[in-house]
């Protein structure tokens, strides 16, 4: 009995830490590339969710179509943001750029809050599968938790595919790596400045989509972001795959301290852990840090 | 000597003038637009959010550190004094026990800073900040958790302090003591080394400034600005919950730092105004819209993220300074 509860409670920590990693990983990537701290993942996460929601309901598509155009919409608009407004803040302090993500994210948020039909209640994406359980004798696992894990293990695999094998990926890597470097390889390193925050957008609305049927879609499902910044620092926020693993650590070390430690303990766990990571390994998580300056 | 120092003396007593006759008019426009009995309690608000402003320049932008967490120290210090006022002690007593909490509080969220640097050091500070939040829901049989505390009527000697020209004289005084302290810091030893800390942090160590001290120095003096600013806004708005003091009000006093400009203490006054009046003028604004076409809430937050944005990509030095020089031609032309 208590190892079935165990493998239901780490299924269902690893679905909501891939959620974590997937906002992590574009946090990163949006950092490594334009050496931009982005506060405003959590806003686009929510507002990719929004925008499927608006597309499916209130304009009557059907929902994969309407998934596809609500991250279609959220990859648009980072990259229109980054043309118009982004932009501005490179190369300022990280200070002007946690500034300005927060009053975008603020402005992305308000927007979508006075719309009286989205701030009034939850709304649930109608996917086929929330509510459905997964059998395998006494163990019994929800279907969006496994789904979550399955899109997730297939959107690294493509990540990871796009950025070894395709040039697009491969001048992105080499922008983050070194933009002066890249520049003279003739890379066009404004160009993959805007790509990198549509890449970034685009993400955090998959990862919306992803967590709208484990929880409501509403206004303050962007707060899991903050989550995904404990679990950038333990991967070293330098490393694609590495904020992917701190995400899922995060996730099963959270479910693990919910399943174990006093009522409330729970929330506080990723932000302890981020302080004992800093403090006990501040060397190893901070080298790479430490270069690119 | 005195003659060669006047002409700088001269131009800044100019500059005082002209701060001061723009303080003056400010005041003047809030008493007639709004009635003088508001525009007090306004002022005691403006003040208030100014000491916890000082405290955040002198992190920002005397030290050069990225605090996420003022808002939580800010809550040490309110609630502090909410739960000693409550229990009977005297006002002035419980305030100076609220600044030793924010002093703690400053100088535990800044211990990582021996060991981290830069943007891992702010991420420390935000960690600290959401624990604290979490610990002040969760410690119920002291303060009642989410559901908030209520704090009595500040006491001063006697007198209630309820009236707002009382509340607004009372949070002068303590800002104009706080913008004391802060400059005597800033003019130190001390303050020199949290500019040299600013400037360059090698550079600083190998000319024996003991960076980490001047970082914890900074957390702590911050921290005690805070607590202060805590226990008044305890006061002034009767009632204390977890969620006034998260991450809203850390970004609300980076953006006053920023707004204000962060490299002279004057801009804690105006970026205090900014952060104090723009909600209010946007719920104004808000209010001539008619009925029913969209959520209040949600226009003034998109209003105030949008003057937040616009204000940084025009002012990126702040009100208090001049423009700087940008990478953008139509940014850099002189106002």
């Amino acid at each position: 009995m208590s190892a079935l509860v165990l493998v239901q409670v780490l299924t269902s920590g690893i679905a909501v830490g891939c959620i974590y990693g997937l906002v992590a990983l574009s946090f990163v990537l949006i950092y490594k590339a334009t050496e931009t701290v982005s506060f405003m993942q959590g806003d686009l996460l929510m507002a990719g969710a929004f925008a499927a929601l608006a597309l499916n309901q209130g304009a009557g598509w059907p929902l994969p179509l309407a998934m596809a155009g609500g991250v279609t919409a959220l990859v648009l608009l980072g990259a229109a943001l980054e043309r118009t407004v982004l932009r501005r803040a490179l190369g300022q302090s990280h200070l002007t750029a946690l500034l300005l993500t927060f009053g975008l994210g603020l402005m992305l948020r308000g927007a979508i809050s006075s719309v009286p039909a989205a701030s009034h209640s939850m709304h649930r994406l109608p996917v086929g599968f929330a509510g459905e359980t997964l059998q395998i004798g006494a163990l019994v696992l929800a279907a969006e938790h496994l789904v979550v894990i399955g899109a997730t293990v297939l959107l690294g695999a493509a990540l990871t595919l796009f950025f070894r094998g395709t040039r697009a990926g491969l001048a992105l890597r080499a922008c983050s790596e070194n933009a002066a470097a890249a520049e003279l390889m003739g890379v066009s390193v404004a160009r993959m400045h805007t790509f990198a925050w549509a890449l970034g957008a685009g993400l955090a609305a998959v990862a919306g989509l992803l967590l709208a049927p484990v929880t409501f879609v509403h206004l303050n499902m962007g707060l899991i972001a903050l989550k995904a910044f404990p679990a950038a620092v333990l991967g070293g926020m330098a490393s694609l795959p590495g904020a992917l693993a701190g995400g899922v650590f995060l996730g099963v070390v959270e479910s693990l301290a919910g399943l174990m430690l006093p009522e409330g303990a729970k929330d506080v766990v990723p932000y302890v852990l981020l302080m004992a990571a800093l403090l006990v390994f501040p060397d190893g998580l901070a080298a790479g840090w430490r270069r690119r300056r | 000597m005195s003659g060669q120092a006047s002409p700088q003396h001269a131009a800044a007593v100019a500059r005082r003038l002209r701060t001061l006759s723009a303080g003056a008019l400010v005041a003047a426009v809030a008493v007639f637009v709004l009635g003088a009995d508001y525009a007090l309690s306004q002022a005691a608000f403006v003040a208030t959010y100014a000491i916890a402003g000082l405290g955040m320049i002198v992190i920002v932008g005397q030290c050069g550190q990225i605090s996420l967490g003022q808002g939580a120290l800010l809550g040490l210090g309110a609630y502090v004094e909410a739960l000693l006022v409550v229990r009977g002690v005297p006002a002035p007593l419980a305030m100076a026990v609220a600044v030793a909490a924010g002093t703690a509080g400053g100088w535990l969220a800044s211990l990582p800073a021996r060991r981290l640097g830069g943007l891992y050091f702010a991420m420390s500070t935000l960690a600290f900040a959401l624990i604290v939040e979490e610990a002040l829901v969760r410690a119920e049989a002291l303060t009642h958790g989410a559901a908030g505390l209520a704090v009595p009527t500040l006491v001063l000697a006697g007198f209630p302090v309820d009236a707002s020209w009382s509340q607004a004289l009372a949070a002068a005084l303590a800002l104009a003591l706080a913008w004391i302290a802060a400059r005597r810091c800033v003019a130190s030893r001390l303050g020199r080394s949290w500019h040299a800390v600013r400037e360059d942090e090698a550079a600083a160590a190998a000319c024996g400034v003991d960076v980490a001290r001047a970082k914890r120095a900074a957390f702590a003096f911050g921290g005690a600005l805070s607590g202060l600013a805590g226990a008044l806004y305890a006061h002034w708005i009767g009632f204390v919950s977890p969620e006034q003091f998260g991450l809203m009000l850390s970004f609300e006093l980076l953006m006053l730092a920023f707004i204000g400009g962060a490299r002279e203490l004057a801009g804690a006054l105006w970026g205090a105004l900014v952060v104090v009046a723009l909600p209010q003028a946007i719920s104004v604004l808000t209010e001539l819209l008619p009925a029913g076409t969209a959520t209040p809430a949600g226009l003034e937050s998109l209003l105030f993220g949008a003057v937040v944005v616009a204000l940084i990509l025009l002012r990126p030095g702040g009100l208090t300074a001049s423009r700087t020089r940008g990478e953008d031609p139509d940014l850099t032309d002189t106002a």
